[in-house]
């Protein structure tokens, strides 16, 4: 089909979000997007969710961290900004999830907000409580094998 | 703007994580209702060279965030409530009481040593105008907990919806105090101040009511330091600078 007039194409927002999850945690990103449109539905109901099109346009994630670029209708940031704070868990898996920065091109989004993905995770064996446990590290960041899941600590906690 | 988290052993992450993650979040600072999350040593009162790092000051330096000492009452009467908050009081930069159920709703904001009552609405507990007028003259800040609407679905979160709505009706009207939060109890659970106010602007809230309530945790921390420090003798009276230790 013939593309649209420049004044007539929709004009977009796009959203750098970043995530965090348990080490073990597998995101995926279909997973990922399915949970951002029933966020949004559940939030702004079928209208809101058809006004902002919460679309995942690139999407990472690996060792408990990743981020992706959300494509939204611009004058729907806001609605957009708290359908995605509402998204708390993917899978089962508990999510934390925050929005870096908004731009209006993919390309000021990408060199702006994203990339700066922490180290890669490594496997290390900790003095964490009473025992020794064994935790992955990824920057400053300890998430500490426990009894029941992970705990997460901080590089302070550890020295 | 402060968050007010649940900290190891109470959640899922120590102190030190949930200050990494509000610092880069924007927070100016984070309340730990967890007594035992900052209590240093077990109870025999050894230090133990292991354990999460206890010390606020220190956490707070680290990360570049204010760290406040708070506690949380969770009992089940006014009773036994009223003698946690007169032993905790001297300790705590912040009180607050878990209401949800009506005597202790009602006995928290009757109470001026309580700073928050918070998740008034958690069990079956109900608010009315009586208490929020009670509130008001004692300065006890009603909680608005975002928690329900950032982590439920379906009628749990309509429930919670309805009940915040029914809150924030009551408590504007009288114009009681009020605090905002999340009730994180992870990193994970941990949300951003503008996620949080658009979220509650997408519940019908007033956004700068939101930030005013996010700033609420921080007042009520600055005025009962002062109020805890050795130069405090009682509103408007201080030790002045011709007083010397005896």
């Amino acid at each position: 089909m013939k593309h649209l007039p420049k004044h007539l194409r929709p004009r977009w927002r796009y959203l750098a979000v970043g995530i965090e999850a348990w080490p073990d945690a597998v995101v995926g990103r279909r997973a990922f997007q399915r949970a951002l449109w029933y966020g949004a539905g559940n939030l702004l109901g079928d209208t809101g969710s058809a006004d902002a099109v919460l679309k995942l346009l690139s999407f990472s994630f690996s060792g408990g961290a990743g981020e992706a670029v959300v494509r939204v209708r611009r004058g729907h940031v806001g609605e957009a900004r708290a359908a995605i704070a509402c998204v708390s868990e993917v899978d089962g898996h508990p999510v934390g999830i925050r929005v870096r920065g908004t731009s209006g091109t993919v390309r000021a989004c990408e060199e702006r907000y994203m990339g700066r993905a922490a180290a890669s995770s490594t496997q290390r064996d900790v003095a964490f409580g009473d025992a020794e446990r064994s935790a992955v590290v990824r920057g400053d960041a300890y998430d500490v094998r426990a009894e029941s899941g992970y705990v997460g600590a901080a590089a302070f906690d550890i020295e | 703007m402060y968050e007010a988290v649940h900290a190891h052993p109470d959640g899922d992450a120590t102190v030190a994580r949930h200050a990494m993650t509000a610092a880069r979040y924007g927070y100016d600072g984070v309340v730990v209702r967890t007594r035992t999350a900052l209590e240093s040593g077990d109870r025999n009162g050894e230090a133990n060279a292991t354990a999460p790092a206890t010390d606020p000051v220190a956490i707070g330096d680290e990360y570049g965030i204010d760290v406040v000492d708070a506690v949380e009452v969770d009992v089940d009467g006014p009773t036994a409530a009223s003698g946690a908050v007169g032993n905790r009081r001297p300790d705590h930069a912040v009180v607050c009481v878990v209401g949800g159920d009506d005597r202790l709703n009602r006995y928290a904001v009757e109470e001026p040593r309580v700073d928050v009552l918070a998740r008034p609405n958690a069990g079956g507990g109900g608010f009315n105008h009586v208490l929020a007028k009670a509130a008001r003259d004692n300065g006890v800040h009603v909680e608005f907990d975002l928690g329900p609407v950032l982590r439920e679905a379906g009628g749990h979160r309509v429930r919670a919806l309805a009940d915040l709505r029914k809150l924030r009706e009551i408590v504007t009207y009288y114009d009681a105090p009020h605090v905002v939060s999340a009730n994180p109890a992870s990193h994970l659970e941990l949300r951003a101040p503008r996620e949080l106010v658009a979220v509650a602007a997408e519940a019908g809230f007033d956004p700068e009511w939101v930030r005013e309530g996010l700033r609420a945790w921080g007042d009520i921390a600055v005025r009962n330091r002062e109020r805890l420090s050795g130069d405090f003798i009682e509103p408007g009276v201080r030790r002045g600078r011709y007083e010397t230790e005896r």
